[in-house]
């Protein structure tokens, strides 16, 4: 199997849709975009090495916010990779990167989608029309069209968490702790300090779009770089240490 | 394919899901045109149908408003058997729950969790973002535990009690009314026409011997079996019922189809078969540890804590480790680099890789000779050791010796005198040879004896050829070179001398552990392997070792508030259990055969060195009527149809038939496999609908009781008194009904001997709750009405307040608000300590494995870890009568991260994670032209399945790996119908297979049989013989 094959969409409407006809943009669209607020820039730093695959954010998520049947908001690819005969497990959570300069709404005809003051990317239901221009131009397949509401949906960083002082739910239920979430305003946040500190890595980078979730430990294993690693396991060279 | 060359493969969840999405684009394409509101309408304009947080924290102040007309309460789980501490989020108005996560207090879902005394306002901030608290403090659920709560509203609960109309399995049901259903229970008659049953009151019959040849079976009472599952918190009241007031000893749990084999391999090192203790691995200061036949962060138990410390472990920590098992699963990550590692194996060999260890061990001097060398407690503990063994202690070795195989005893020595009772027990010492090479009492010498000894000792009887426990294990080890071992496991032999090098070089700070991998035909010595591998380097009960766990706080004694252990009239039961875990030779049929001069084999295995086995009941013991017939079988949450392998085929003829089982009643919230073939199904109450107090099986170091009370109101049939039918109203009725001492009025003594009635479920667990409350060194403190107000504990409290004493309510509410009673975290561990130790010596040489006989061959088993491949009970290799000519593959199942053997019907983990495709080893696909997503055709001498495959590199060659949690014929995948009503239709709900349709019968039995390990009667699910044919490509 071709290893650029894309293997994860989220929500049902990834590489889905030709031309449609578009209703009309309503009167007040783009008349909402001017919330959250601009003293803080919310983010996630997702340290994939404490990843364990449980997909309980998965789950969370689709629970918090009553996600339609069939579809993710965000899920946790899970591959089989194996180099020079080894193989092994890796886990890449995913969901909506945020950007700061989000490809989304450019394309979005009534302003439905927009990013908030604090950087998160949302949709205004109200104003969706759901044509799924913004899930073509979304390099992440974060987007799907909601097959219950018809309109265009996506990880909402559980801004209605943010909002009364929590987590998103998928932050809040990681079992390995992976997902971490604050703000890159704070430079004393948990993730001003990863970001700073750990080089973390971004999907996609060459496509320009800033993504505000990071990755720490993501780049040796799934971007090309494959290291010498002897068939199956050998002890490390530590091993010889003496025998207390 | 080239060496450089990498595969991405979606691995099975993420898989599920594309293959979900397939259906929705052209439905998405079609209502795309429709515009703005062509679907519903959401609450919401950005967060759509969220609804409102459990509460709001302010993020500079800390200030806590609670949402109105929602509580978070703390309870627990019961996705798995896991059992972790949740925090439950309700909507009080619409009796639902809305989401469930972590309770904070609970180190089943946090670490570091809270301590105890923490009010839950504070609790609450612990989660928020107010300082980034709930980074740190995060307190999970799974995937799984997730989702769970879709068990409350599945369409397919069963809410009314139900009894068959028609045949046993035909799947329809007429309701009956709670009266009726314990009147016909208790007085039997001829319920279904097809002629007379025998009642409860009838089969209560505490005298007669059920065969007056064969005393030792006991009365018939004992013709009345329940099967339980796993205990959720609520086991003692079922005992209570079964064992004390009915007076049955017939009670046995899953652990004989779950991880078993393991537990008894662990009991053999231990030193004891029937309780089979076990430790696990210190996570959280481990450097090395080595999982075989177990995925950590995978399945396993605890799942969620093991998961979120290796996860720390291999990132922030020490922690390197090696999952050795046939398939790659979660537990494996590549992030982690070296720290997470991943060998193949071949099913069913582990034994020979942890022989082939300890022969590397042994030949290179990395034993733990200081720790081996201690003969006592006392000389362990001046040698700075914090535990012991008898890998000094002489065994003897001599042919035709009449103690052959046994412990050389002070007695044998002539030290001591004592009556035949006291001879060969406690007050009889073992024996040791000092560091002179003299022989003494293990108990006098205050430092090391001699390690390795084999020889004669002096005795008044004259000379006895002994030898140490130690040398007999040497032996074992030394049986095969290293090669022999690599060749019987599939691992090179410089891998085996590595991985026995690494786990040699950490001092106490490296672990073996198993589990559920065990389960092969010679699973017990293959656990009793890797629990001697820890034994070798002494880390029993040192932090970064193997620890024993800090248990609970038992609700079900007799004290310190209430005596819920004894009550007058309480029987003690008596009598062989079906499934036979008493020695053979006992037994009246052996004094038969043997005076007919044939003493062995016995008609079907028994399993001295083994608790009861659900494994025996329904073949032998039902299909069979070995030792005895059954007359009424009770289960209770438990489902041995879908759970053993090939037990439907050995026993659904016998299960279908009245006249060989008169009385199956099922206490269940939904229809499974095995209740199925129910008369009677009396609906329980499921997760949150329900009280008990649950423990943790092990992996945490401080005492941990997990309270279980009711959040939302059960959604069974409410009672005309207020209560619902559940498995406590159903018991505490029919013993009523039936006049069981026990329940009803006065049923209770307070420690002042007043007496209390058992009329309600709250009657029991609200007293357990008071003992808990008072155990310790200091009782609870009281609870304040903020902590029950934020907590929903309000909910409950005019019960509370109705059953317990004035001083004791609010106790058991502080225990309550916090979802249990948890030992602070800080108290895990004295030094380089665990506080809770497991004391007595561990058994290198168990001498009640090395005595025991088969009861098939009349031969005596190995009394030392040791390699065995699997076996039948006669002791023939299983590929004897099943060729790898014949059948070139062997199937092994793994456990799932989302689905459990009871989840299925929860539509969010379907929808991610659909079906089970069968893992084929890339070459082997290679080679029979399989491509993922062909059909294939797997057949074993047990039956034979069609299947998807998933073509891998993570599963070992000749290996078909199946994941457990599919291939449901019940749960929904067919519907019943119950009242002339039919359950919906959700064929989905059968995807995939169980590979406990494809097990086999033993051929080396006569009768009904499934296969079992010989020694542990557990099922054998790694390893069966198969064969693989391709049927088609993907659609």
């Amino acid at each position: 199997m071709d290893r650029s094959r894309r293997n994860f969409c989220l929500g049902a409407g990834a590489a889905t849709v030709g031309a449609a006809t578009l209703a009309a943009a309503p009167a007040d669209a783009g008349a909402v975009s001017a919330s959250g607020d601009a003293a803080h820039r919310w983010a996630m730093v997702v340290d994939v090495r404490k990843c364990v695959g449980c997909q309980a954010c998965t789950v969370a998520c689709i629970m918090e916010n009553d996600v339609p049947e069939n579809s993710f908001r965000t899920i946790v690819s899970t591959y089989e990779v194996t180099e020079q005969g080894k193989a092994g497990s890796y886990m890449l959570p995913r969901l909506c990167n945020h950007c700061e300069d989000p490809p989304c709404i450019p394309v979005c005809p009534t302003g439905a989608t927009y990013q908030r003051r604090d950087g998160i990317v949302v949709v205004d239901n109200s104003v969706c029309v759901g044509c799924a221009y913004c899930v073509q131009a979304c390099p992440y397949d974060a987007r799907f069209i909601n097959h219950e509401t018809q309109t265009a949906d996506k990880c909402t960083f559980c801004v209605h968490r943010v909002e009364a002082g929590l987590l998103p739910a998928c932050v809040e239920t990681c079992v390995g702790g992976a997902r971490i979430f604050g703000d890159l305003k704070d430079p004393d946040s948990t993730v001003s300090k990863l970001v700073r500190e750990q080089n973390p890595k971004v999907l996609k980078p060459e496509m320009g779009t800033q993504p505000r979730v990071f990755y720490i430990g993501l780049d040796p294993k799934m971007q090309g770089k494959v290291d010498g690693t002897p068939t199956l396991w050998r002890p490390a060279p530590h091993a010889d240490k003496e025998h207390a | 394919m080239s060496i450089t060359r990498r595969h991405i493969l979606t691995s099975t969840a993420a898989g599920g899901a594309l293959a979900a999405f397939a259906g929705g684009f052209s439905e998405t394409g079609r209502k795309l045109v429709k515009g703005a509101w062509a679907g519903e309408r959401p609450d919401d304009t950005i967060s759509g149908n969220a609804p409102k947080p459990e509460f709001r924290i302010d993020p500079a102040t800390g200030a806590v408003e609670p949402t109105p007309g929602q509580i978070v309460a703390n309870v627990a789980c019961l996705g798995c058997t896991t059992l972790c501490g949740v925090r439950v989020r309700v909507d009080v108005e619409r009796n639902r729950v809305l989401r469930v996560a972590g309770n904070p207090y609970s180190p089943l879902s946090t670490d570091p969790f809270l301590p105890y005394a923490t009010p839950i306002e504070e609790s609450f901030r612990s989660l928020s973002r107010l300082d980034e608290k709930g980074l740190q403090g995060r307190s999970t659920a799974c995937g799984r535990g997730n989702a769970a709560l879709e068990m409350l509203t599945s369409p397919f609960r069963i809410t009314t009690p139900m009894k068959r109309v028609g045949p046993r399995g035909s799947g329809r049901w007429e309701p009956i009314a709670f009266d009726k259903l314990v009147e016909e229970i208790a007085e039997g008659g001829d319920l279904f026409g097809e002629g007379p049953v025998e009642g409860l009151r009838t089969l209560r019959d505490l005298k007669t011997p059920i065969e007056h040849a064969s005393p030792e079976l006991g009365p018939k009472v004992n013709q009345v079996a329940l099967l339980a599952s796993v205990n959720d918190g609520r086991e003692p009241f079922v005992r209570r019922f079964f064992n004390q007031a009915l007076g049955t000893i017939n009670f046995a749990g899953h652990g004989a189809y779950c991880g078993g084999a393991y537990r008894s391999g662990s009991g053999a090192a231990f030193g004891d078969l029937k309780a089979m203790p076990h430790a696990k691995p210190d996570l959280q200061n481990a450097e090395f540890v080595l999982f075989i036949g177990t995925a950590p962060s995978n399945a396993g138990n605890p799942f969620k804590r093991q998961a979120m410390l290796v996860a720390k472990g291999r990132t922030d920590g020490v922690l390197n480790y090696v999952v050795v098992d046939p398939v790659l699963t979660n537990a494996d990550n590549r992030a982690a680099g070296e720290r997470s590692n991943w060998i193949p194996i071949r099913p069913g060999t582990d034994g020979a890789l942890v022989m082939g260890m300890m022969r590397w061990m042994f030949e290179n001097d990395r034993i733990d000779s200081r720790y081996l060398s201690q003969p006592n407690a006392k000389a362990a503990t001046s040698a700075g050791e914090a535990g012991w063994c008898n890998a000094t202690h002489l065994v003897i070795r001599q042919k035709g010796h009449p103690r052959d195989g046994r412990m050389l005893r002070a007695s044998d020595m002539g030290w001591v005198e004592l009556d035949e009772k006291e001879r060969y027990g406690e007050k009889d010492a073992f024996v040791v040879l000092d560091p002179a090479g003299k022989p003494v009492a293990h108990d006098v010498l205050d430092g090391p004896a001699v390690l390795f000894h084999d020889g004669a000792v002096v005795t008044p009887a004259g000379d006895v050829s002994v030898k140490t426990s130690l040398t007999l294990l040497r032996e074992e080890a030394m049986r095969l070179e290293l090669r022999g071992y690599a060749d019987a496991c599939g691992i090179p032999a410089d891998i085996i001398a590595g991985l026995a090098r690494e786990f040699t070089s950490h001092g106490k700070k490296a672990v073996a552990n198993a589990h559920g991998g065990m389960m092969a035909g010679n699973g017990f010595y293959n656990a009793f392997g890797v629990v001697t591998l820890n034994t070798l380097i002494g880390n029993l009960n040192w932090k970064g070792g193997s620890i024993f766990g800090g248990g609970r706080f038992p609700d079900e004694q007799d004290g310190p508030r209430y005596k819920l252990a004894s009550f007058p009239g309480a029987v003690k039961p008596s009598g062989t259990a079906i499934s036979r875990p008493v020695p053979y030779e006992k037994s009246s049929e052996f004094a038969r055969n043997n005076a007919a001069g044939k003493p062995y084999p016995a008609k079907a295995p028994w399993y001295p060195a083994a608790p009861q086995l659900t494994t025996e009941y329904l073949t032998s013991g039902l299909a069979d009527g070995y030792p005895y017939r059954l007359k009424a079988l009770f289960l209770w949450n438990s489902n041995p149809v879908y759970g053993i392998p090939g037990l439907r085929a050995a026993a659904e003829a016998a299960l279908k038939d009245p006249k060989t089982l008169p009385l199956i009643v099922s206490i269940d919230p939904f229809i499974n496999e095995s209740s199925a073939f129910a008369d009677y199904i009396v609906p329980d109450t499921v997760l949150y609908e329900t009280w008990g107090w649950a423990s943790p099986w092990g992996g945490v170091p401080t005492k941990t009781s997990t309270a279980r009370w009711p959040v939302v109101e059960p959604r069974t049939q409410a009672l005309p008194d207020g209560l619902h039918v559940q498995m406590e109203t159903f018991l505490i009725a029919l013993a009523k009904r039936l006049g069981l001492p026990g329940f009803g009025a006065d049923a209770i003594a307070d420690m002042d001997g007043k007496l209390h009635p058992l009329d309600r479920p709250e009657d029991w667990y609200l007293r357990g709750g008071a003992n808990i409350a008072w155990l310790g060194k200091q009782p609870v403190a009281d609870a304040d009405d903020r902590d029950i107000a934020l907590s929903g504990v309000g909910r409950v409290m005019p019960v509370l307040q109705a059953t317990l004493k004035p001083e004791e309510w609010r106790k058991v509410a502080y225990i309550l608000v916090r979802g249990g009673r948890y030992q602070n975290q800080a108290e895990g561990f004295e030094g380089d300590k665990a506080v809770h130790k497991f004391l007595k010596p561990l058994q290198v040489y168990n001498e009640a494995v090395g005595t025991a006989k088969s009861s098939i061959t009349g031969r005596r088993w190995t009394g030392t870890a040791t390699w065995m491949e699997p076996v039948f009970a006669d002791g023939s290799p299983v590929h004897k009568h099943h060729t790898a000519e014949d059948w070139p593959f062997q199937l092994v199942s793994s456990k799932s991260m989302l689905v459990s053997a009871y989840t299925i019907a929860a539509g969010r983990l379907r929808h991610l994670h659909p079906d089970n495709p069968v893992g084929i080893n890339a070459e082997d696909a290679r080679r029979l032209g399989i491509e993922t997503g062909d059909r294939i055709r797997i057949a074993t001498p047990g039956g034979m399945q069609d299947a998807t495959a998933i073509v891998r590199h993570g599963v070992m060659r000749g290996v078909l790996a199946v994941e457990h949690g599919f291939g449901h014929r019940e749960y929904g995948a067919r519907p019943h119908l119950i009242g002339g009503h039919s359950q919906p239709s959700v064929p989905e709900i059968g995807a995939g297979i169980n590979l406990n349709d494809l097990g086999i019968a033993d051929p080396s039995r006569a009768g009904a049989s499934v296969w079992v390990d010989p020694i542990a009667g557990t099922a054998v699910r790694q390893g069966i013989p198969a064969k693989l044919e391709r049927l088609a490509a993907s659609a």
